[in-house]
């Protein structure tokens, strides 16, 4: 049988505020247990939440960035449950008026741009971090109270390749739009997967699974697949699919039941009397799309007529951190397509991606050291070397200096060695004459063999070119 | 009786406290009298009224700036914790994660 | 005498002293203390205070709702009988820039929810006109110690009427300004769209000047208003000449008690021969009707959701469990009595989604009819007046306690329309019932009118001469 495989995503992220949403204690990552929290965050009987102006701020920016229509008025309402991990018994969400709805963002898919429509996104507050450990339970709050924004899309996706694209794609934008720092792997974003399968041609929805605790994007495509394989299998056997929650298992690579869903729960919403309506104004949010940032597409497209391929321009774009450097850099070089080179390869082999963030490269070096590339100065090998010690912090004279790299150029010396090599090699002469090609090539590796790599490989080749068109037999 | 004790003792349950079978068994037949009440409000016509939800309804404009203030120390997070551990709450294991 | 007298007539350590001795004197027969709190560290810290400041040295209570770091503070409940509170409300820290010393917290229903305070963890309070009489509630604690002497001002909340009533037992004044003049931040909430923060005092004057202190913005409580604060006892004025009083038939029609009413048209006459007009007023009957089960369904529902934070984990009385669920359910069961549990029962079933729309959200809507129908009134008058009772404190085991009841009993609930409205509200002394036990007389005016509020209680206080009355205990 063939099914259509239906899937919506709600992705939940955390904002970049320097305070948290409702109570103005700091928004921090890795602090020790308990030491960014207040009465409010803990949920101490008699706070009030006081609302920070500057996550309605990115929540307005990604609403706009997601073509969402923006209710100027805010509110918000209380969704009503008890867990361990709530400390007020309820949390401060939008439920009956989202900040942002029915808007809708493009991917890129084999049949081409696929429109992905997104319902709604909303403000709501993260909850505290729970720690297993034994038969305990340990509980921190410092993660309690971090603004978070919710975006839900339709049931468009299609494939688990759809499913991932999105994900990456409003990743990216939120990212640029300095709206989070989207680290899946440290939960500052997270998505959850909503999947079901129909029979082709068939418009009900079949019984929906949700796919929770993903921290990766590659592991998207690889759950949303397993996922389909499973419940093919169970549809395919007659069995019915159960509703619950599941996450993927990367050694398994399947799905595994956390918890059956039983039933719909009744969050009893009803407004959050605490915080009155908020009126924001036009003009706020006029000068708010003014300022923003680049975003993706616009740096693609520019990536692009700096004659950078579609490629290497998308690769950059995938990790702000690396194009951000490589914007700074190429403001010092023309060598553009050789800085991209070296950005997704070298520079990516030798720093990690927190190096990248923290800025570690000095970009004034690292553009020396590109432009001594382009202007064949120096041999790639010999850039390679150099490289590491950029990256700790020496300046690119000082390297070259110190390991002797210097490049012999001068013509007289460059000469000796030219012709040293042809006479040691009259049979590459012939066979150049000969028209074997190979035989060029051969010389340039004895010459670069004899100068250890110093030599400079243009105007080695120019000598050597000539002192074989001299020895025209 | 418009509910079962029962009824009531799931009720609370759900908002985690327990009824006895007598506190149950009152409630369950004062029930009654509540919806008698509500009957009082049938009586009002509210077509076309929408909710209050404040007494004041004047749209505001206030959201705080985003700077950061001091936070409470660890030993007044704790202070009244009737479990704690490293600086973190400690209770007993949650049953679904 | 006003506060100001007390202070310039006293010294600091005379005046706390006196009301700490009074107030243990006094706890075995009144049982309104909850806590008491060491003065020591406070009056030193009134280095920092100008000596200018306006509650210089001035011994105060607080409810027991009302944080203060370091201090118990524990909603007279038992869910938080250990609660140490980390934090100080926004009118704690302005009482104490005032230069006010707490020497203790008062006992008040659990959490503000009652109108006896028979419900308080550490038991009833007395009423020291009768004392074996209930001093009504919820802020019964804190209106017994202004009435019997011991302090002469003490901070409580109002939900539905739990200052002004107790106020009118005890024969002094019970204010509740409009909601959001005074910061509900660090006040241990009942229900969020109908809290006040309101206070005692022995007379007018100090009234005014005690919202001077208490009132003003602040960010942390975004209800709270932005108006600047008036200079109200500066701007006192008794004089009644053409301001309307408006009388709501629909409760003097319930005001059955013949000695209430007749002191009620006495003040009246009092009140035009100041050249007062007494305007008549009448409300629509059935939504006075509605008055009470529309207060109980919303202050319910909000009060569950506000209460949820109590559940053991983080802070207040534990009971143990075999999994984090079960902990939740023991410590709630034995931390909440049997009312308060009923409460949330009610207030529960009030949001599930298949009752809200005839519950919850219905009764809102009825809370709008209401609040359009007071203003309506008082657009016709300076002020609403009717007396806050029918009859003076009932008897303890008298007590109507948290019944649900058909009796629909406007005389008794009306002032709930404050609540409702936001308006500001106040009783203070005007007669006494049948039994000599005190009966006050209730003013609501329209939304930031305090001014007005407190120049025509003046002019009453003026008629009644009733004022700085003090209720002594034997001990």
């Amino acid at each position: 049988m063939n099914y259509e495989t239906v899937i919506g995503i709600e992705i939940h992220c955390e904002l970049k505020t320097k305070s948290k949403m409702f109570s103005s204690s700091p928004v921090s990552y890795g602090q020790a247990p308990n030491t960014s929290t207040n009465e409010i965050d803990l949920g101490h009987p008699g706070t009030l939440p006081s609302l920070n102006k500057n996550a309605v701020k990115q929540a307005l920016k990604a609403c706009i960035a997601l073509n969402l229509e923006i209710d100027t008025l805010i509110r918000f309402d209380r969704k009503n449950y008890y867990y361990s991990d709530l400390p007020k018994g309820f949390q401060i969400s939008q439920q009956f008026y989202p900040i942002g709805q029915a808007g809708f963002v493009d991917i890129e898919t084999e049949l081409g741009k696929k429109r992905i429509r997104i319902n709604r996104l909303h403000m709501e507050e993260d909850t505290a971090k729970q720690y297993h450990v034994e038969d305990e339970t340990w509980i921190d709050f410092n993660r309690a109270g971090i603004p978070l924004v919710e975006i839900v899309s339709e049931a468009d996706i299609r494939s688990a390749t759809e499913a991932q694209r999105y994900v990456e794609k409003l990743r990216t934008l939120l990212v640029y739009l300095e709206v989070t720092d989207g680290k899946m792997e440290e939960g500052s974003l997270r998505c959850d997967i909503n999947i079901s399968l129909r029979p082709e041609g068939t418009l009900p929805y079949g019984v929906k699974t949700e796919i929770k605790n993903l921290n990766s994007i590659a592991n998207i495509e690889k759950a949303v697949k397993a996922e389909i394989l499973r419940q093919s299998a169970l549809l395919d056997s007659g069995q019915v699919v159960q509703q619950a929650t599941r996450r993927y298992d990367d050694k398994l690579e399947t799905t595994v039941l956390m918890r059956q869903k039983e039933g719909t729960v009744d969050y009893k919403y009803f407004p959050e009397p605490n915080i009155p309506p908020i009126r924001i104004s036009n003009e706020w949010i006029s000068e708010i799309k003014q300022t923003l940032p680049e975003l993706p597409d616009v740096r693609y497209q520019r990536y692009l007529d700096l004659g950078l391929n579609a490629y290497d321009s998308q690769q950059l774009i995938l990790n702000k951190d690396l194009s951000d450097f490589f914007d700074t850099v190429a403001k010092q070089t023309p060598y553009t397509k050789i800085l991209a080179n070296w950005c997704l390869s070298e520079v990516l082999a030798q720093v990690d991606q927190s190096q990248l963030e923290h800025k570690v490269i000095n970009p004034e070096q690292f553009a020396l050291l590109i432009n001594h590339i382009g202007k064949q100065t120096i041999s790639s090998k010999q850039a390679k070397e150099i490289l590491p010690f950029i990256i700790k912090g020496e300046q690119y004279d000082a390297i070259v200096s110190r390991m002797n790299i210097l490049q012999v150029s001068d013509s007289e010396t460059l000469n000796a060695l030219v012709l040293e090599v042809l006479n040691e090699n009259p049979q590459s002469i012939i066979d150049y004459h000969a028209g074997k090609d190979k035989a060029l090539g051969f010389l340039m590796g004895q010459i670069m063999k004899k100068s250890k790599g110093q030599a400079n490989p243009v105007l080695s080749n120019q000598l050597v070119l000539e002192e074989l068109n001299k020895r025209k037999a | 009786m418009p509910y079962s004790p029962d009824y009531f003792k799931n009720l609370a349950k759900q908002i985690r406290f327990n009824l006895s079978d007598e506190e149950a068994l009152d409630i369950a037949n004062e029930f009654e009298v509540l919806l008698d009440q509500m009957r009082l409000l049938e009586k009002i016509d509210t077509d076309q009224v929408k909710e209050m939800v404040y007494p004041f309804e004047d749209e505001t404009s206030f959201m705080r700036e985003d700077e950061v203030d001091e936070v409470l120390s660890l030993d007044q997070v704790l202070l009244n914790a009737p479990n704690s551990r490293n600086g973190f709450f400690v209770t007993k294991k949650v049953v679904i994660s | 005498m006003t506060i100001l007298d007390i202070i310039h007539t006293t010294t600091v350590d005379e005046r706390v002293n006196q009301a700490i001795t009074k107030a243990k004197a006094n706890q075995s027969q009144l049982n309104a203390m909850v806590n008491f709190i060491d003065p020591s560290e406070q009056i030193k810290q009134l280095n920092n205070v100008s000596k200018d400041a306006k509650l210089y040295g001035l011994p105060i209570v607080l409810k027991d709702l009302v944080n203060m770091k370091g201090t118990l503070t524990t909603g007279s409940s038992k869910i938080l009988e250990n609660y140490v509170s980390p934090y100080n409300a926004t009118i704690t820290n302005k009482l104490i820039q005032a230069g006010a010393i707490i020497i203790g917290k008062s006992s008040c229903d659990t959490f503000g929810m009652g109108g006896t305070n028979m419900t308080a963890a550490t038991g009833p309070v007395y009423n020291p006109y009768d004392l074996s009489r209930m001093s009504g509630g919820s802020s019964g604690g804190s209106a017994v110690l202004v009435a019997s002497g011991v302090v002469s001002m003490a901070i409580g909340s109002d939900t539905g009427d739990s200052v002004r009533k107790p106020a009118s037992f005890n024969n002094i004044v019970g204010v509740k300004p409009t909601y959001g003049r005074i910061s509900r931040y660090g006040i241990i909430p009942y229900a969020s769209s109908l809290d006040h923060v309101g206070y005692f005092t022995r007379n007018v004057f100090d009234a005014a000047l005690i919202l001077e202190v208490l009132a003003g913005r602040d960010d942390k409580d975004m209800t709270s208003l932005n108006s600047p604060v008036p200079e109200y006892s500066k701007n006192l004025s008794a004089d009644l000449k053409g301001k309307r009083f408006g009388v709501m038939s629909n409760v003097l029609n319930a005001i059955k008690n013949p000695v209430v009413l007749k002191q009620f048209n006495t003040l009246l006459d009092q009140l035009k021969a100041k050249g007062a007009i007494i305007v008549d007023i009448k409300l629509n009957e059935d939504l006075m009707h509605a008055m009470l089960p529309t207060y109980y369904i919303i202050a319910n529902a909000e009060a569950t959701a506000n209460h949820s934070n109590l559940d053991g984990l983080r802070f207040g009385m534990q009971q143990d469990g075999k999994d984090v669920e079960d902990i939740m359910t023991h410590s709630r069961t034995v931390g909440f009595g049997k009312l308060i549990r009923k409460r949330f029962v009610i207030g529960s079933y009030a949001l599930f989604i298949e009752n809200q729309e005839f519950l919850f959200r219905k009764a809102q809507k009825v809370r709008r009819l209401i609040v359009e129908d007071i203003t309506k009134a008082l657009s016709l008058c300076d002020a609403l007046i009717a007396p806050a009772s029918n009859q003076g404190a009932l008897k303890i085991n008298d007590t109507k306690t948290d019944q649900l009841s058909s009796e629909y009993l406007i005389a008794e609930n009306y002032m709930a329309l404050a609540n409702f409205s936001g308006y500001p509200s106040m009783t203070l002394p005007f007669a006494y019932d049948e039994e000599n036990l005190p009966v006050g007389i209730n003013l609501t005016c329209i939304r930031e009118a305090e001014q007005m509020m407190f120049n025509l209680a003046l002019g009453i206080e003026s008629c009644t001469k009733l004022k700085d009355q003090i209720k002594e205990v034997q001990s």
